[in-house]
């Protein structure tokens, strides 16, 4: 695969031929309540899409898992019940100018989504979209992305990565899909000081990122499986109210909730919800007993499921360290530092001398 | 600060208490802080980046917070109300609480960027402030930085005033309109509810599935009774403290929505939430009095 050198003119003519074509391109805008923050949503024309500016409020999750779910309607009838199963196939897309973790967060996810089943409608989104990801050059003090094993220039999930260079972007081609999106766009031959800038501003990028949090230790699993009981546990999510936010606005929290729903006494529709195990409901028995009766239980639960039950299960870590749930907790939490303290506290223990 | 810091290491030394919820400094601006140790009191601070309510984490369903102990807890006047609105419902006693109440002159609505407090960056909460002088308390801090002031008034913020007039100006359809189209980016997550010091129900209606009152799932239809029935059941307990503003995702004007409501009773009821907790609430009492012009 080649990459390729893009004018800003070239890329504008991309979007307006994708948009003639009615497929829907989604990328950062201004948010339509603060003009200060970003949202992903479907763009018209290349002037609309703002990029290079900050993180998005939320990730790219809503585009392959939605907040609500249609997943069959149903139908009671003389001779029993009529299910309709909706479409998992889906008209093209391309996201265009994505944050790099966001892209690497739903390869992350892909794993869980085709485990012990195969998730047809996130696969559907998956197989539909193409990913025209950014070098991250925004990062900020809540960013860890470099400690989770990623960085401001991954290329996972992504199927092009376009670096800002002068008189243009340099095109990394990453998938062949990437590569049939570039088909007819660019040129070719990259000028020597593109190829040079880039480099330069993905390592400035990687250093950026790096000095927040070092690499989480891959004996940090283990020492989590070991620490249950641990008595930091205790004291680490007091200010947690428990609201879940960081769980939506989180790219890789894929938890949800499955509802029958009637229109009407014969007719209804089977939906899955978002869901997150922040909240007392998540684990209530029908009896009563909630087995993870207080916060710091749930907490325990966010951390023990992304920095180690996913770890051990599917190879790596459940988070892209894109800090959104730290910016978005209205009680202060702060993931990277409290990971921080953990692994201070692994090193710092009897069984830490391996971390 | 230093007066705070020394009240709260004597409260935690003498085992009045045995937490201190207060503010420290966080990541973006102040955060909540559990001080369980007076070694640990000099991490308390109070300034105008203190937005936060801290008696929501005197609602029970804080069970972290109620296994540490008796609490004593740092309030801003607005905070004190919804401190009175827990003891009014009781939620809290009176006596299990040591209730730190700071003189305060605003706070700021974006506490992530630490600026002078002036009309443009003052919470929108703050315009019209009644309650800069609290008067439900333990203990009374008074501001050390405007000692000449003679009124620790926040400066004036017409924003939220303005907001409502802009509600009231426009037709019913403009308003369902509006209203509907912020409710339809509601993803049904509850964490306004959850992030909230009134919102202390052990079953929320949002969760009952027999018979199931309002659909789970994030439907227009389903998030307009959602917000609906969340705001009217906060008409007249709303303190406008904006926890659940600040937790939504999805960035949903709640505050607004509240405030509308609460001025609707206010100018029904001649009712604000106050920080009297033996002043009965419009939706907790029957007057034999009361107009129900509404019911003929």
């Amino acid at each position: 695969v080649t990459n390729r050198f893009l004018s800003h003119a070239d890329l504008a003519a991309l979007i307006a031929e994708l948009v003639a074509a009615n497929t829907r391109v989604i990328a950062p805008v201004r948010a339509k309540d603060d003009p200060e923050q970003l949202d992903y949503l479907p763009i018209h024309s290349f002037e609309e899409a703002t990029f290079g500016v900050r993180l998005t409020r939320r990730s790219l999750k809503e585009f392959f898992l939605p907040p609500s779910e249609v997943l069959l309607r149903y139908r009671q009838t003389k001779d029993g019940v009529e299910i309709q199963e909706v479409a998992t196939e889906m008209p093209p897309q391309v996201i265009l100018t994505a944050t790099p973790c966001d892209a690497a967060g739903l390869e992350i996810v892909d794993k869980v989504m085709n485990w012990d089943y195969r998730d047809e409608s996130w696969f559907g989104r998956r197989k539909a979209t193409t990913i025209v990801s950014f070098l991250c050059t925004t990062m900020d003090a809540t960013c860890f992305c470099s400690s989770v094993g990623l960085g401001p220039d991954t290329s996972r999930g992504s199927d092009l990565l376009l670096v800002l260079v002068e008189g243009g972007y340099l095109a990394q081609v990453i998938t062949p899909k990437g590569e049939a999106l570039l088909q007819g766009h660019g040129e070719a031959e990259i000028p020597a000081s593109a190829q040079a800038g880039a480099e330069a501003a993905q390592s400035e990028a990687r250093k950026k990122v790096e000095l927040n949090l070092s690499a989480i230790p891959a004996s940090f699993s283990t020492w989590l499986a070991k620490n249950f009981d641990h008595p930091a546990w205790k004291t680490l999510a007091l200010r947690c109210h428990g609201c879940g936010a960081c769980a939506s606005v989180c790219p890789t929290c894929h938890c949800f909730d499955i509802v029958d729903e009637h229109d009407s006494c014969s007719e209804g529709v089977r939906r899955r919800n978002w869901d997150s195990c922040q909240t007392t409901k998540f684990t209530v028995h029908a009896s009563g007993h909630n087995p993870r009766a207080s916060q710091s239980e749930r907490f325990r639960q966010r951390i023990e499921h992304k920095f180690s039950i996913y770890p051990t299960r599917f190879g790596e870590i459940l988070c892209t360290g894109c800090g959104r749930c730290s910016r978005i907790c209205p009680g202060g939490m702060d993931l990277p530092k409290l990971v921080g303290e953990l692994i201070a506290l692994a090193q710092a223990g009897p069984e830490g001398s391996s971390l | 600060m230093k007066e705070l810091q020394e009240l709260a290491r004597k409260l935690l030394s003498d085992g009045t208490v045995n937490v201190v919820i207060g503010y420290e400094e966080g990541p973006r601006g102040a955060r909540p802080a559990f001080i369980t140790d007076p070694k640990q009191a000099d991490k308390l601070i109070f300034d105008t980046r203190c937005v936060q309510n801290l008696a929501t984490y005197l609602n029970p369903r804080r069970k972290q917070i109620t296994q540490l102990g008796k609490a004593a807890v740092v309030v801003k006047g607005c905070d004190a109300r919804a401190v009175a609105g827990l003891i009014r419902e009781n939620q809290i006693e009176r006596a299990n609480v040591v209730i730190i109440a700071m003189q305060c002159s605003g706070v700021l609505q974006n506490p992530e960027i630490d600026s002078e407090l002036t009309s443009e960056t003052v919470s929108v909460r703050c315009g019209g402030c009644d309650v800069c002088e609290p008067k439900l308390y333990d203990h009374y801090l008074k501001l050390a930085h405007t000692p000449l002031q003679s009124s620790p008034e926040p400066p004036i913020n017409t924003q939220r005033a303005e907001q409502i007039a802009a509600l009231e100006k426009m037709t019913p359809a403009e308003r369902w309109n509006f209203w509907s189209e912020h409710l339809s980016r509601c993803i049904r997550c509850h964490a306004c509810r959850e992030a909230c010091p009134m919102c202390f129900c052990v079953q929320c209606t949002a969760e009952k599935s027999q018979p199931l009152w309002i659909d789970p799932s994030a439907t227009p239809r389903a998030n307009r009774a959602w917000q609906t029935m969340r705001v009217l059941h906060q008409a007249g307990r709303c303190v406008d403290c904006l926890e659940c503003e600040r937790a939504c995702p999805e960035h949903i004007p709640l505050g607004l929505l509240a405030r509308y409501v609460a001025d609707a009773v206010d100018r029904r009821f001649e009712y604000k939430a106050c920080d009297d907790s033996s002043v009965p609430a419009p939706l907790g009492v029957y007057r034999t009095d009361d107009d129900e012009e509404f019911i003929r």
